[in-house]
């Protein structure tokens, strides 16, 4: 077995971005073509006017249409060159953008949420923007200018061997210098620091984030001084770091032109004596020189490649490795067929978030008959979370089991279930869609009839009378334009568009203050309307009406079921 | 606060180029000798053709050996070394000014922000602020450190090289003269479009990153509601259109880079076949014609590297809007005049609110004469609607804003004249809800007292529930909160913060906003008999927002538009038929 030539991560991003590989190819050939047009015009110059001067001194004949001829054909090839690159370069660009995106936001549609930790944590999250950022750079930043640098300095070898082979010595130590050896080193040098500047970087950010969101209890306890005195040393340290790499960078990219200005004295060496001994004609001296120069332009931008090279790797291998995380579930090739009004049994249903865990739900049995209206109470912490994660198939079990319709979980296609239950919660996300789109998100084929009655049923018919561009507003990133008692009827309405046989409501006033949460009641009553109803919350003032019993949860274990006046009188009496 | 404008947007430009022009005042001096180095480079390049053009036209026509060539070829070495040590202490230079800007900047912006006071903040949505303060900095440094000594560069080096063309062959000097401002002029022609268009094109491409991620972000919600395959391919549709549509705009976009392209070679070209003819009838020494041959492509490279360099200016221009749109946040409401009595506290202070008054800037009263006493070791609930001013209430008597109006009197003294570090010590508060530290359990409860001992911490996480807490978590008092740790409900916070009010023993004062909120009946009832055992020692103030929470309470004050409406024994109020009893009524 031989070493493959690329890493694996190289080879599997390039698989990925297989379909553009016309463009990625065409784009980078017509970059080697531009840069072999400024080589060959700067060498052919160069040979041109030795050669014109020596005939003039000769006052011989020479044939100088052809050489000019050629110079204008390279200048032209040369910025005609440039610009088709660049075309091509950037349409190659964003199409493997749009690929990767589209790839990867297919593997990870199955891993949400449980393999997705990523999407609980800002900092995962930010980073996973920022590797998604290197792989989407890698075709421009790393890829092309390789192959250039590659193939250019190939070339230069070769007219070196056949005009001077002394030379080709020095120009292959010179361009393995500067392209590869010293950014490697650097590269090497600033490792560590790199390492340690991403773990202050996300430091600092944690500490600037407290300084701000907890001025309050910085003020009030008193430690704004010390917080600020932490984020200062923590700055100081990042920019030293940062320091020293740049320096490094500083250095390297110095050391091409150095590398280039030596490998030409290098050349001059051998160059010298062969001319001297009438071993090599001397205009060819002159070419040869030219041509040095220019092949060190194009191995110059290789300094800032390498880095991105290795920082494609890094992001290469978390992404590929999430990307590759096998899903909770596997999914059935067919689906069960569903009752129009399912039951929901769990049967002795025990989870827990990883071996080292204690159980979060600890042999649950629950049943929900069809047009049940079910509240599970509970602190946090007692599993009523949990009890929705494995309904919605979002969690698998470790022991026992869910029924859906009368179908285990495993029957079903997480799709088709999930069809059948809407949920409003606390934690529902809006989109920067428009708010049509965010209506329908769960029920494509609404028509405008139907988003109307919704809408009207949610009382959100007058906060669209008021929005300037009606159902075509754009709710801003996050839904960050609708205030909270909006974004919570947004999600009713929601729920009523998508019509399905269970409706789950998931601390459904929670963050409202007192006032928005009541006014909410009549509206999650209709929402609840003729459906069988899962209400979890901490507490149930104020949302007792939408149900007829309540469940007490408490250690990941149902404690008590009882109708929801007994449950409310023994809360009063307590 | 305004949505941050996107770059291309037509009131960014002139404010946020200014803004950066500002900045770099502050760090002229390190800036100009980045400058000066660069440009030092120039008679460095000269040199180097100079001699190498030496070198060459001894061996074309003398065909000399290296013996008599050794004196340049060694200048050539020198000249080599000169220019890498000057590129190296050019961006040393910049990148001091740089960094040295980026520390500054970033401890002002950090108090600016902490002007929109700790209410303001928390509205803000913070992680946006966050990435001004760390990415926005980060941009304006690359601006900087590579960007404007670049600039340097494609200013002074062009002339130089231009002019030291002339005394070798003026013909040259003439067209690379007009060749060379030729450049940056067609650029600005052809620019001022394209530039537009670039810059549009740069903020739609980081709307359509937006979406991907907010689509990323939102997963469960989408895979909740089934729609993650339907924005998988909207999104793919999106950035097929975007994809046709950029490409439209940069056909002629990249033509200003064509201008540049095509002059820089064509005059290398021009150049080139000039010299040569000249050369073959004499007009001119091969020496001249390969001096300036050598310097032709070093005076276009400035001009090409800045072009390579424009989306560092972009991003920078970005985050400059957002940072100085940051440094414009207006001091908060009444900032605290803070004066400088640090008399001591008696161990239960009774407290007067005296026709106390405040306004918000941008909404309705806060407060309009509102008086009560709040008594010594008793407990005083708050309550009232949503915006009846209980929230206002507790900002003045944390001091976090001070009054428009009227006076907060402890024992006597106007709160207005303490030293606010020294009766915020005696304060304990326990928020609705607490901000969780990066650092441990420990060292966030200890944020009360920095010298707490573990029998101290231990009992106040008994008395409030957050042993039960610790119990739980992996690592107990030692486990890592906050985003890269663990997080807490909202009923463990709130044990957490209670745990905080406790450990701070020499308390005078409690100030809770709504302490059992998101706690179950039995928790709500184990924190209830904390509070009660508090108020033998102390004052209390207890916010409820739920009116279950008042009726542990000795005495209510009912708010309304910022006044006292009613106040009274929480169970005379509930019998009376008054606005307190309408309040029951209505949350049942």
């Amino acid at each position: 077995m031989h070493k493959p030539l690329l890493p694996p991560v190289v080879r599997r991003l390039l698989t990925v971005l297989r379909p553009y590989r016309a463009w990625m190819a065409g784009g980078a050939a017509l970059a080697l073509l531009a840069a072999l047009a400024a080589i060959g015009l700067m060498a052919l110059s160069g040979w041109f006017i030795a050669a014109m001067a020596l005939a003039g001194a000769a006052g011989a004949a020479i044939d100088y249409f052809t050489p000019a001829a050629a110079i204008r054909a390279f200048a032209i090839l040369r910025s005609g060159g440039r610009y088709a690159e660049r075309l091509v370069t950037h349409e190659a660009t964003l199409r493997g953008l749009a690929g990767l995106r589209s790839w990867l936001f297919q593997r990870l549609i199955p891993l949400a949420p449980a393999r997705l930790s990523a999407l609980r944590s800002g900092e995962l999250f930010a980073r996973l923007r920022a590797d998604i950022d290197a792989l989407e750079h890698f075709y421009l930043a790393v890829l092309v200018p390789a192959a250039v640098a590659l193939v250019s300095v190939a070339a230069g070898l070769l007219v070196a061997l056949i005009v001077l082979p002394a030379a080709a010595v020095p120009l292959l130590l010179g361009a393995l210098s500067a392209g590869v050896l010293l950014p490697a080193w650097m590269q090497r040098r600033a490792a560590h620091d790199a390492a340690q500047a991403v773990r202050e970087a996300a430091e600092l950010r944690g500490s600037l984030l407290d300084a701000l969101r907890g001025h309050a209890e910085l003020l009030a306890w008193g430690g704004v001084e010390a917080q600020a005195a932490r984020i200062d040393a923590l700055a100081t340290r990042l920019d030293a770091r940062r320091t020293r790499t740049e320096r490094l960078q500083a250095v390297t990219a110095g050391a091409a032109g150095l590398c280039g200005q030596l490998t030409l004295l290098a050349v001059l060496v051998p160059g010298l004596a062969a001319v001297h001994r009438g071993a090599l004609t001397p205009t060819l001296l002159v070419m040869v020189s030219l041509l040095v120069l220019s092949v060190f332009e194009v191995i110059a931008p290789l300094s800032e490649a390498l880095p991105q090279w290795h920082a494609t790797l890094v992001a290469g291998t978390r992404v590929f490795e999430l990307a590759d995380t096998p899903p909770a579930f596997l999914e059935p090739e067919i689906c069960a067929p569903l009752p129009p009004a399912p039951a929901i049994v769990f049967e002795r249903a025990c989870l827990r978030y990883a071996e080292d865990a204690p159980w979060a739900l600890d042999g649950v049995d629950l049943t929900l008959s069809p047009g049940a209206r079910v509240a599970v109470v509970g602190a946090s912490g007692a599993g009523k979370s949990s009890l929705l994660a494995a309904l919605l198939k979002f969690h698998p079990l470790q022991k026992g089991r869910v029924l859906f319709g009368g179908q285990p979980l495993e029957a079903l296609q997480g799709d088709t279930l999930r069809r059948h239950i809407a949920v409003i919660a606390q934690h529902t996300v809006l989109f920067n869609l428009s708010l049509r789109d965010n209506l329908v998100l769960g029920a494509p084929d609404a028509d405008a009839a139907q988003i109307e009655r919704a809408v009207t049923l949610a009382r959100l018919d007058r906060f669209v009378a008021s929005l300037p561009d009606g159902y075509d507003t754009l709710l801003g990133e996050g839904g960050g334009l609708v205030s909270g008692g909006e974004a919570r009827r947004i999600c009713i309405a929601r729920a009523l568009l998508q019509d399905a046989p269970v409706l789950v409501l998931d601390e459904p006033t929670e963050g409202l203050d007192t006032r928005t949460a009541r006014e909410l009641y009549v509206e999650l009553e209709v929402a609840a309307r003729n459906r069988t109803v899962l209400l979890i919350t901490h507490r149930l003032s104020g949302l007792a009406h939408l149900v007829e019993e309540v469940v007490v949860m408490h250690a990941g274990r149902i404690a008590a079921r009882v109708p929801v006046s007994d449950y409310l009188a023994r809360e009063r009496a307590a | 606060m305004e949505p941050a404008a996107a770059p291309g947007d037509a009131r960014y430009g002139v404010p946020a180029a200014q803004w950066l022009r500002l900045e770099a005042r502050r760090v002229r001096q390190p800036l100009r000798r980045a400058a000066l180095l660069t440009a030092l480079a120039a008679p460095a390049m000269v040199g180097q053709a100079w001699l190498l053009s030496a070198v060459l036209y001894e061996a074309v026509f003398a065909r000399a050996p290296l013996s008599r060539l050794w004196l340049p070829w060694f200048g050539l070495l020198a000249l080599a070394a000169l220019r890498f040590a000057l590129s190296i202490g050019a961006r040393r230079s910049a990148l001091l000014a740089a960094q040295s800007l980026a520390q500054s900047l970033r401890a002002r912006l950090l108090r600016s922000a902490q002007r929109l006071g700790p209410y303001g903040l928390r509205r803000e949505a913070s992680g946006d602020l966050i990435t001004r303060l760390v990415d926005g900095i980060d941009a304006v440094l690359g601006y900087f450190a590579r960007y404007l000594p670049q600039v340097a560069g494609a200013a002074l080096i062009p002339p130089i090289l231009v002019l030291s063309v002339f005394p070798a062959d003026w013909i040259s000097g003439l067209v690379l003269l007009l060749t060379a401002p030729l450049i940056p002029l067609f650029m600005v022609l052809a620019g001022s479009a394209a530039a537009r268009a670039s810059e549009r094109r740069y903020a739609q491409l980081t709307r359509l990153g937006a979406s991907f991620m907010e689509a990323l972000g939102g997963l469960v919600t989408l895979r909740q509601l089934g729609a993650a395959r339907r924005v998988a391919q909207r999104l793919e549709g999106e950035g097929e259109e975007y994809r046709a549509l950029t490409m439209k705009v940069l056909r002629i976009a990249f033509l200003s880079a064509l201008v540049l392209e095509f002059f820089a070679t064509v005059g290398i070209a021009v150049v080139a076949v000039l010299i040569g003819f000249r050369l073959m009838w004499g007009e001119l020494t091969l020496r001249a014609g390969l001096f300036v041959l050598l310097l032709a492509p070093e005076i276009y490279s400035p001009l090409r590297s800045l072009g390579a360099l424009r989306h560092t200016r972009m991003d920078a221009l970005a985050a400059a809007q957002q940072l100085s749109a940051l440094e414009d946040i207006p001091p908060a409401v009444g900032a605290t005049a803070a004066g400088v009595a640090r008399a001591p506290l008696a161990a239960a202070p009774e407290i007067r609110i005296e026709r106390l008054g405040y306004a918000y800037r941008d909404r309705g009263a806060g407060l309009s004469e509102c008086s009560f006493t709040l008594r010594a070791k008793r407990v005083t609930a708050l309550v009232g609607a949503t915006g009846a001013g209980k929230s206002t209430l507790l900002n003045l008597l944390l001091g976090f804003a001070a009054p428009d109006s009227g006076h907060i009197l402890i024992d006597g003294a106007d709160l207005a004249t303490f030293d606010l570090a020294h009766w915020r010590a005696g304060v304990a508060w326990v928020p609705q809800q607490s901000h969780i530290f990066e650092g441990t359990v420990r060292e966030n409860l200890q944020l009360a007292d920095p010298g707490a001992n573990a029998g101290a911490l231990r009992r106040a996480a008994e008395r409030s529930g957050l042993a039960a807490v610790l119990a739980r978590l992996p690592k107990g008092w030692e486990t890592q909160l906050g985003e890269r740790g663990v997080g807490l409900s909202g009923g463990e916070l709130q044990r957490l913060a209670l745990a905080r009010a406790l450990l701070r023993e020499s308390a005078k004062v409690w100030l809770l906003d709504e302490p059992t909120a998101h706690l179950d009946a039995e928790g709500a009832r184990a924190v209830e008999t904390v509070i009660r055992a508090a108020a033998a020692t102390r004052t209390v103030l207890l916010v409820a927002h739920r009116l279950s929470a008042a009726h542990l309470a000795d005495w209510v004050i009912v708010l309304g538009d910022g006044r006292v409406i009613e106040q009274g024994a929480p169970l005379e109020l509930a019998r009376s038929r008054g606005a307190y009893n309408a309040l029951l009524e209505a949350a049942r």
